[in-house]
């Protein structure tokens, strides 16, 4: 009898409240099917086949000339960047005074399984430009690129430096031979001709297998117990929702496009050694001559810093500043630490410079 | 031949499965041949085409089989990788607090101690090249697999006149090239037009 362990009260007490809160939790928040994730007013200006441009309400009077178009990676969608009205990138940069456009790329079908780096950097991205060149009567614009986006919007700059003022790019997927995260040990030993060739477009359910395997019992166990024991936290569980059904949400990636992405820049890393082509041109960094701004997350763990750095490096602009950031992927972006310190140092660099 | 194969049939899996592939064969054949005549006079349309159709569906089958064989070597390797990981790991979280928390605090602390170590040890596996290899290796299969479903399901529209995958992505990669010419074209004659 002396030896029988005394379970501590609180032990009980702290289940209790946790099995409580399991059942309170309906009545408490909302199902992430009903929260709308499109906070900052918007106007569809352009569609082209499954992409649509945006272009964001002004919340002040416009103060800088040039607009700043987004482009968007190509997992998961926009919303991202517009996740929560207090976490808002593009609601950060309309009160800096920037005139916003973000570029959607839709949900590619079956029917689109052809698309390529070609149609993505030639055709809707050239196309957004285009507009928003006319709409503004710019002769060139400012563009950012996020994640893969930036890989697509880097491309672009290299191929059409004339269109683009001033660059911005965030966690861009540009050295797949340096990249240290777990995505790249994956994407390095895929065969992906057979992918594409059996599957067409890349299907979501491999890029949620890939989310999963990125720190599993952190993001897969913790993450929700945290949720539970902070149900009674308003703030924190709009924010877990919005980011979780953001999360949950992955559009395909069109076959030709996935497959280029993952030869050239991961296998055989044509991007960084000035190998690559779109469109039956060479992409030359060196031609990225303009003033450039890069940002990258020192823990990020879908994008490594090793991977994003050497655009830094490689491009010919003169006028060039690299951020290295103590926060990850999605923190970079939104984030109290984004609206603090990441948005404010881009925008008064942007500023100076549109 | 008979003898044959049932001496290799008992040497090892593979020349097991030849031998059945070669016995389905050889039944699917003669009896195909047999039996086009007749069901040639007694059939129409779809069923024909069906009926001419099934051997290939028997190919499909019998490398179907084959191709599980090498799923599954994969599939073992992989749930093999991670329960060795997982073993290696707990023994760390052992070490590290060998008593049974009693209270809140500790719990949280072992709680910790235990997703750091996982977190650690799992992202280790993921980045390794034995797991690359695997991973890729076994998706390589389960797309096989998927192919010869998409073989199966192709003669089964074909059989009912209906376009399969192959035709239809065809279709696609016209649609793809025709937008392509024709956003060019239109490009052209903006120029053109900006020009005048």
């Amino acid at each position: 009898m002396q030896n029988e362990s005394i379970i501590d009260p609180k032990i009980i007490e702290e289940i209790l409240k946790f099995s409580k809160n399991i059942i309170e939790a309906p009545k408490l928040a909302s199902a992430p099917d009903e929260i709308n994730l499109e906070v900052t007013p918007h106007k569809v200006v352009q569609q082209i086949d499954k992409t649509r441009l945006l272009h964001y309400k002004p919340i002040i009077e416009t103060k800088h000339k040039t607009p700043l178009l987004i482009s968007y990676a190509l997992i998961n969608r926009y919303h991202i960047l517009d996740i929560h009205p207090e976490k808002s990138w593009v609601r950060n940069l309309l009160e800096q005074g920037f005139e916003v456009y973000m570029l959607d790329w839709g949900t590619p079908t079956s029917m689109d399984k052809y698309l390529d780096f070609d149609d993505y950097v030639n055709g809707y991205l050239d196309s957004s430009v285009e507009y928003i060149k006319n709409q503004s009567s710019v002769e060139k614009i400012s563009l950012q690129g996020y994640c893969t986006g930036a890989t697509i919007a880097t491309v672009y700059t290299a191929l059409h430096s004339e269109n683009v003022k001033n660059y911005i790019a965030t966690a861009p997927v540009i050295d797949g031979w340096k990249d240290t995260t777990v995505i790249s040990n994956l994407a390095k030993h895929m065969d992906v001709d057979k992918m594409v060739d059996t599957i067409g477009n890349m299907p979501p359910e491999f890029m949620y297998y890939c989310f999963s395997v990125l720190k599993p019992f952190e993001q897969g166990i913790e993450k929700y117990v945290k949720f539970f024991k902070n149900i009674d936290d308003k703030k924190y569980v709009d924010n877990f929702l919005r980011v979780e059904k953001w999360l949950g949400d992955t559009p395909p990636i069109p076959g030709e496009l996935f497959k280029q992405w993952i030869k050239d820049i991961y296998q055989e890393n044509l991007l960084i050694q000035n190998k690559m082509h779109v469109g039956g041109e060479l992409i030359d960094l060196k031609k990225i001559d303009m003033p450039m701004f890069t940002q990258v997350a020192v823990g990020d763990h879908l994008v490594s810093p090793e991977c994003s750095m050497p655009l830094h490096y490689a491009i010919g602009s003169n006028d060039k500043t690299l951020k290295i950031y103590p926060t990850g992927h999605v923190g970079m972006i939104a984030s109290s630490f984004s609206q603090k310190k990441v948005l404010p140092e881009m925008g008064k660099w942007l500023a100076e410079r549109s | 031949m008979q003898s044959k194969s049932s001496k290799n049939s008992a040497e090892s899996p593979k020349d097991m499965t030849e031998y059945y592939k070669h016995l389905s064969l050889f039944w699917t054949d003669i009896i195909h041949l047999m039996s086009s005549k007749p069901q040639a006079l007694t059939s129409i349309g779809p069923m024909r085409s069906f009926a001419a159709n099934s051997k290939k569906i028997s190919v499909e089958l019998i490398e179907i089989n084959e191709g599980l064989l090498g799923f599954n070597q994969y599939l073992t390797e992989y749930y093999k990788q991670l329960a060795d990981v997982w073993g290696i790991a707990q023994k760390k979280v052992n070490l590290k607090s060998p008593k049974i928390p009693q209270d809140v605090e500790h719990i949280e602390a072992v709680k910790r101690i235990w997703i750091d170590i996982f977190d650690n040890d799992f992202t280790e596996l993921f980045d390794s090249k034995k797991f690359g290899e695997n991973y890729g290796n076994l998706v390589s299969k389960e797309l096989e697999l998927t192919k010869h479903w998409n073989n199966i399901t192709n003669v089964i529209l074909q059989s009912v006149n209906l376009p399969n995958k192959e035709e239809i992505d065809e279709v696609y990669k016209e649609i793809h090239s025709l937008k392509k010419r024709v956003s060019k074209l239109e490009l052209e004659k903006e120029k053109r037009k900006n020009a005048k």
